[in-house]
């Protein structure tokens, strides 16, 4: 289980820190969820 | 392992990276010169302030969104808009739905204080949101507003509080009141 929430843990800090420093990727991570809430809203 | 149940744990996987992202992106967007797309933005920290006489608001008619701060708190939306003899206005809808009152926080924010700044394309005006609550008299703006957006709204919506209507108004220097 301690395994598991280490796995947990360290995919959130890389996402995250992809989403922050990578140019760009902030903007298609919220084009992909202008899509999800477009489609959920629909 | 079943199928099913590694189908489950990639799901459950590409959800906490899903989610993970999206929160991340909205936070970095806070901290922005204005919003992006959904993402509420930061405080307005480019453009040219412009002062002088009022202008004529019907070109935002021909504009899909404008960005909206408000200086309490800082922080800046993507909203539709329109205008109609030459006032502008913007708006919330879905008020009285359960999204409406969980994600929109800025039209009770601009209630409370309507001091605001509108960008529109790379031009600042200092605003004053007044909110409309009845909308009688409002019937050629609630046309351009449907006429404009894939929007079937109703004067009965601002009457009944589902859809809150703010005139952007002039807004005059402290001491001009």
């Amino acid at each position: 289980m301690k395994h598991l929430f280490t796995r947990i843990l360290w995919v959130t800090i890389a996402t995250a820190a992809s989403v922050w420093f990578i140019p760009g990727l902030d903007d298609a991570v919220e084009v992909v969820f202008q899509i999800v809430v477009l489609i959920a809203s629909s | 392992m079943s199928l099913i149940k590694k189908t489950g744990i990639i799901t459950l996987w590409a959800l906490l990276v899903l989610v993970t992202a999206v929160v991340t992106a909205a936070v970095k967007q806070r901290g922005a010169d204005g919003p992006n797309r959904v993402f509420s933005g930061g405080a307005f920290t480019t453009g040219d302030l412009q002062r002088g006489p009022e202008p004529d608001w019907s070109f935002v008619n021909d504009i899909d969104t404008l960005e909206l701060q408000l200086l309490e708190p800082a922080q800046s939306r993507r909203i539709w808009t329109a205008s109609v003899d030459g006032k502008v206005y913007v708006w919330s809808g879905y008020m009285n739905s359960l999204v409406g009152k969980l994600w929109k926080s800025w039209p009770a924010q601009a209630e409370r204080d309507g001091r605001a700044v509108i960008r529109v394309e790379g031009k600042l005006y200092e605003r004053q949101l007044r909110r409309i609550q009845q909308g009688a008299g409002l019937e050629k703006l609630i046309t351009i507003i449907n006429g404009k957006y894939p929007s079937s709204t109703t004067i009965a919506a601002i009457d009944d509080g589902d859809l809150w209507m703010f005139e952007a108004a002039a807004r005059r220097p402290a001491g001009d009141q």
